[in-house]
C-alpha cells in the first residue's frame, strides 16, 4: 500500500503572468504547481518570485525534462539541480511525466510516447527507483497525451502506468485531460483507463483544455477545461475521492481571476460529487 | 541496440532530420493516418522551439515582424538542436547565425540586437550576489593596493556594440518612438548588470572596457594601472583606475576583493 499525501485542495500552475496578482491579491488558491525547469537558474527574479509565493502557499514541483523513459543515462546534473531546488522550495511533492524527451544528449522539449513493452517498463522502473533514491522521496509520474501507437506495444497505456507505479513504488499524477485527449486519438473508453488505475497511487489530478481538430485532439493547454474533461473529472472523483486538483494553463493565459473562477467550478463539482458519494 | 533504443533513435531522427523510418514502427487508424499522427510531433517540435526563440528575443521579434521572425527562427531551429534541459538556453547561438547568414548579416544590427537581448537574459537570472560596500576599501594599506583583485557580480555582461542597439531596445520595450538605426563608433561597449532584481546598463569607453575585461579576468589593481598607462601617463593612471573602481563599487558591480 502506498500512503498518500493529505489532499492540498485546489491549485493552479504558477505562471509569470500572474506573479504580481498573486502577491498583491492573495487569491483563494489552495496551492501552486511550479514548473521545475523555469527555476533551475542561478538567481534573480524567477527564484525571488517563486520563494515569495512559496512563503504564502503550499507548492509542488512539476518537471518536463526528467526523461524517465529514455534509453540514454539519467542526467545527473539535472537531478542534482532538481534536488537542490527541492531543498530550497520544500515542495509537498515532485512530479514529471511518463515519457521520454530525447537521446544522445539532445532534448526535443516534448513529452514523447513510449511503446508499452516489457523492455520499456523495466527501463522506466529501474530509472524511477534511481531517481527516488537520489531525491530521497517518491515521485509522481503523469500520463501524457499521445498521438501515435507503436507496433511493439503489448499492453494498454493504463496497464503500463499501473505496472510502473506498483513495481517502482511511485505515485501517479493523473491528467484527466490527457486521458480524454488520448482516448479520442486512440479510440478507447476513458472510463476503462480510470478503472484500471490504483486508487492508492493517485496523489494529484491535472485539468486542462485542448484543441479539437475534428478527427483528433491536441493537448495545448490554451483553452478552458471543456465539458468532456469535466465529465471525466467527475468520474475520477467518484473513483479516487478527494485528490489534490489543479488547472494547467500554458498558453493564451487569461487573468488570474478567470482561472480562479474556473478553479471554483472544479471545487463545486468535487463538493457535489463527493457529497453524493458519501 | 535494444528495440526501445532503435525506436527512440528513429523517432528522434524523424524530428531532427525528417527521416521517415519511424513510420514503419507506428500504427495509424482509418480516421487518422500515420503521417498525420507523426506530423503532430514534427509540427509541435518546430513551433515550440520557434515560440521559445520569440520569448528569448522579444525585441528582435517585434522589430522583424511576425512573418520574418518565423522564417528566421525556423532557420535556427533547422540548424540547431537543443542540448539543454531548460529551453531557456536554446537560443544561445542566434546572434552567431544572424552574423554568419548571407542575408541577415547585411543588417548587422540584427546580430547585435540578439547579442544584447541574450546578455540581458543572462543578467536577469544570474546568481544573486551582495555588492561590496565602499567602506571595505578603507582598511586596505597603501602597499597592498597593487595586489588587490576584484570579484565581479555574476550578472555583469560586457557587450561590444557598433550600432545604437540599446536605444532601439529601449524604444521597442517602452513602446516609444524608435530611433533610426545608426552606428555609434565612439562607444566600445555596453555594460549590463543587475543590482538586487533591477537591471542596469550604461555605455563604456574603450579604456574602461579594457580595464573591466582585465579585472574580470583576474588582473590586479596594479596591472589595471599598467594597462591604463597605455592611454595615460603614470601618475594619472592610478587616479583614473581609482576613479573607475569607485564608480564600479557605487554601481554594485563588485561583490568582493581579495
Amino acid at each position: 500500500m502506498a500512503s498518500l499525501h493529505p489532499p492540498l485542495g485546489f491549485g493552479l500552475g504558477l505562471r509569470v503572468d500572474h506573479y504580481e496578482a498573486i502577491l498583491a491579491d492573495n487569491p483563494e488558491v489552495d496551492w501552486f504547481e511550479a514548473l521545475t525547469e523555469n527555476y533551475l537558474v542561478p538567481g534573480g527574479k524567477p527564484l525571488d518570485y517563486l520563494m515569495r509565493v512559496r512563503e504564502r502557499y503550499p507548492m509542488v514541483l512539476h518537471g518536463v525534462s526528467l526523461s524517465i523513459g529514455s534509453t540514454q543515462p539519467l542526467d545527473r546534473t539535472y537531478l542534482a539541480q532538481l534536488k537542490a531546488l527541492a531543498a530550497r522550495v520544500e515542495p509537498e511533492w515532485v512530479s514529471d511525466h511518463l515519457c521520454w524527451t530525447g537521446i544522445a544528449g539532445r532534448n526535443m522539449h516534448d513529452l514523447l510516447p513510449l511503446p508499452y513493452t516489457e523492455e520499456a517498463l523495466a527501463n522506466v522502473v529501474e530509472r524511477v527507483r534511481t531517481v527516488q533514491d537520489i531525491l530521497g522521496r517518491r515521485i509522481l509520474l503523469e500520463n501524457v497525451s499521445s498521438y501515435v501507437t507503436y507496433r511493439d506495444s503489448q499492453a494498454t497505456e493504463w496497464q503500463f502506468l499501473r505496472e510502473i507505479a506498483e513495481r517502482a513504488d511511485c505515485l501517479i499524477l493523473l491528467d484527466v485531460n490527457n486521458i480524454y485527449v488520448s482516448s479520442v486519438n486512440h479510440e478507447f473508453d476513458p472510463l476503462d483507463y480510470l478503472s484500471a488505475i490504483p486508487v492508492d497511487r493517485v496523489q494529484q489530478i491535472h485539468l486542462a483544455g485542448h484543441e479539437n481538430h475534428g478527427d483528433y485532439l491536441i493537448d495545448t493547454h490554451d483553452h478552458p477545461v471543456p465539458d468532456p474533461v469535466w465529465e471525466l473529472y467527475g468520474a475520477a472523483l467518484r473513483r479516487f475521492g478527494n485528490v489534490s486538483t489543479m488547472i494547467e494553463r500554458d498558453a493564451n493565459i487569461p487573468p488570474l481571476e478567470e482561472l480562479c473562477s474556473e478553479l471554483d467550478a472544479a471545487r463545486q463539482l468535487a463538493a457535489r460529487t463527493l457529497a453524493r458519494a458519501a | 541496440m535494444s528495440r526501445l533504443a532503435d525506436i527512440q533513435e528513429a523517432f528522434q531522427r524523424f524530428l531532427l532530420a525528417a527521416d521517415s523510418e519511424i513510420e514503419s514502427q507506428v500504427i495509424g487508424t482509418e480516421r487518422v493516418s500515420v503521417e498525420t499522427r507523426l506530423g503532430i510531433y514534427a509540427d509541435g517540435y518546430r513551433s515550440r522551439l520557434i515560440e521559445v526563440l520569440g520569448s528569448s528575443y522579444p525585441v528582435l521579434a517585434n522589430l522583424l515582424g511576425e512573418a520574418d521572425f518565423q522564417t528566421m527562427a525556423a532557420k535556427y531551429v533547422a540548424t540547431h538542436e537543443s542540448t539543454f534541459f531548460s529551453v531557456r538556453h536554446y537560443g544561445h547561438q542566434l546572434a552567431d547565425l544572424l552574423a554568419a547568414d548571407a542575408e541577415y548579416s547585411k543588417a548587422p544590427l540584427l546580430a547585435e540586437l540578439a547579442k544584447w537581448e541574450w546578455a540581458m537574459a543572462d543578467a536577469f537570472d544570474a546568481a544573486d550576489a551582495e555588492p561590496i560596500d565602499s567602506g571595505a576599501f578603507a582598511q586596505v594599506a597603501p602597499e597592498d593596493w597593487a595586489e588587490l583583485r576584484f570579484e565581479w557580480s555574476p550578472s555583469v555582461q560586457l557587450v561590444a556594440l557598433e550600432w545604437n542597439v540599446p536605444e532601439l531596445w529601449k524604444a521597442v520595450t517602452e513602446d516609444t518612438e524608435r530611433p533610426e538605426p545608426s552606428l555609434s563608433l565612439q562607444r566600445a561597449g555596453w555594460l549590463i548588470w543587475r543590482r538586487a532584481l533591477q537591471i542596469y546598463f550604461r555605455p563604456v569607453a574603450a579604456e574602461e572596457a579594457a580595464v573591466i575585461a582585465a579585472s574580470r579576468a583576474g588582473q590586479s589593481f596594479g596591472e589595471l594601472c599598467v594597462l591604463l598607462c597605455e592611454h595615460l601617463d603614470e601618475s594619472e593612471a592610478s587616479l583614473h583606475a581609482a576613479g573607475f573602481l569607485r564608480g564600479w563599487v557605487q554601481s554594485g558591480l563588485i561583490v568582493n576583493k581579495r
